[in-house]
């Protein structure tokens, strides 16, 4: 039905070996330049160049993946809503403590001289487009350096931390989620106060890693960001699994994220706010020098760590 | 020479690549968590229309615009696209009506790609093989394939000219 000549055929197998050659040497440049400048102005290219189809495409499809959405999830709507009820009227109770230990903390305050912490300063972003395969833990959003975002601000839903910016142009800006292996977060335990470092497994539960921890963590504890690359307080996620502590050995669990990261629409960039370590232009933290030195940042609002009487 | 038909076969990637980022991007049509792999199916299913080399370079070219727009290293999706492209120009004399052989090329070119790309990956520090969900996110993308490829095929069977698509060799 085709024939091949085998002239042709050998052409093609030296083109085919060629193109390797050449994917094996941009692969070798671009770990060794370790994502410099080059390599940046081009993805920040094409990324321009695609980004008119991408929003163009995302506006027709959203209809449609609402509505594949919303009937994929009709069976457990009901179910959904009642639990939702139930929430809310918990919740309303808390908001009226919450209030009320709001106006009692203002009063301390007020005793002790000390001003009340100002809200870091946000912008709010939509998503509009994701990485090009199932292993890519990027998002990209529709603000950019116009809108004063930098690499290395830490991104938020209303859940909790959802990634760092790493790559930044006029008017987008890539997020890297928090589930990328590359990318790792010193955080603190919020019921022991102790500290580790969380980092990406690709997908799911985050990897937790506590190099001098005493105490044992237990499942639903609350895991916060301690300061050192993100800012601190920002809600990380709760322990998937119990882990207790043994002197001279790494603790070791898991950390479901909090924030809704197949699901997430809008984010918040937390411009007001950024790391305290340097080599953070690639936005890929290098594990091994995580640190976990603390600010006095006051964290944000929309994902401030609960009292321990919200934890409960 | 039939330079109208690669650019036809480059539009198609381009579209494809636009899809596979927003359409079954985040928060789109991701049945299980997992997208299918649109951009290896375009590459699989131009094998019997576009001409050996011209395929190889689609897929080098396919490859390279996923690195840019993904997020592991440069080269990587370019070396497998490269290699699933290959594979399917060698078995282009197997894509025949038969829907089976068809689907089965699809999908085990499609697992090929991911499996290679898993292995690139790690070769270059990605951590890929590490992945919680690696085996989904090698076999559910094949399966979605295979089932997008009957309309991918014949989309792409229609705009190709499939009635002189014998001079490709």
């Amino acid at each position: 039905m085709f024939p091949t000549s085998g002239r042709r055929l050998t052409r093609a197998t030296v083109l085919f070996l060629s193109l390797i050659a050449i994917g094996f040497l941009i692969a070798t440049f671009d770990v060794r330049s370790e994502g410099d400048s080059v390599s940046n102005v081009m993805r920040e290219g094409t990324q321009s160049i695609f980004t008119p189809m991408q929003k163009g495409v995302r506006w027709v499809a959203s209809p449609l993946i609402g509505f594949v959405d919303g009937v994929s999830n009709i069976a457990g709507l009901r179910e959904e809503n009642e639990r939702l009820q139930d929430r809310i009227v918990v919740l309303e109770a808390r908001e009226r403590e919450v209030a009320a230990i709001e106006e009692e903390v203002r009063q301390l305050e007020a005793i002790v001289g000390v001003e009340a912490p100002e809200e870091l300063p946000t912008v709010t972003a939509r998503l509009y487009s994701s990485g090009p395969s199932a292993f890519d833990n990027v998002r990209y959003i529709d603000k950019g350096a116009n809108d004063g975002i930098v690499a290395g601000q830490a991104v938020i839903d209303e859940q909790g931390l959802v990634g760092r910016v790493d790559l930044v142009s006029a008017n987008d800006a890539r997020i890297r989620l928090i589930t990328d292996p590359l990318v790792s977060a010193g955080v603190r335990i919020r019921s022991t106060n102790e500290t580790g470092i969380v980092s990406g497994r690709g997908d799911g539960p985050l990897r937790l890693e506590m190099f001098r921890a005493t105490e044992a963590v237990y499942e639903g504890d609350l895991v916060v960001t301690d300061g050192s690359r993100f800012p601190p307080g920002l809600v990380v996620g709760r322990i998937a699994e119990t882990a207790d502590a043994e002197v001279g050995f790494v603790l070791r669990t898991t950390v479901n994220p909090s924030a809704r990261l197949s699901e997430v629409d809008y984010v918040k960039v937390i411009i007001g706010w950024t790391a305290l370590d340097a080599d953070l232009s690639d936005g890929v933290v290098d594990t091994n020098t995580a640190t976990t030195t603390t600010t006095t940042v006051p964290p944000t609002t929309s994902t401030t760590v609960p009292s321990p009487e919200e934890e409960g | 020479m039939h330079r109208g038909r690669v650019v036809v076969a480059l539009l198609a990637v381009v579209i494809a690549l636009v899809l596979q980022t927003t359409l079954f991007g985040d928060g789109g049509v991701r049945p299980l968590g997992v997208a299918p792999a649109l951009v290896t199916l375009v590459i699989i299913a131009l094998g019997p229309y576009v001409e050996t080399e011209y395929h190889l370079l689609l897929g080098f070219t396919a490859g390279m615009l996923m690195d840019l727009m993904g997020s592991g290293t440069l080269g990587l999706w370019a070396m497998t696209l490269t290699t699933v492209a290959y594979a399917s120009s060698r078995l282009r004399a197997q894509f025949t009506d038969s829907l089976l052989l068809t689907g089965s090329i699809v999908f085990g070119l499609t697992v090929m790609g991911q499996v290679i790309f898993v292995l690139l990956g790690t070769l270059f520090g990605q951590n890929l093989i590490g992945d919680s969900s690696l085996v989904a996110k090698i076999v559910l993308p094949a399966v979605w394939n295979l089932l997008l490829a009957v309309p991918v095929v014949w989309v792409l069977g229609l705009v190709l000219s499939p009635s002189d698509r014998g001079w490709a060799t």
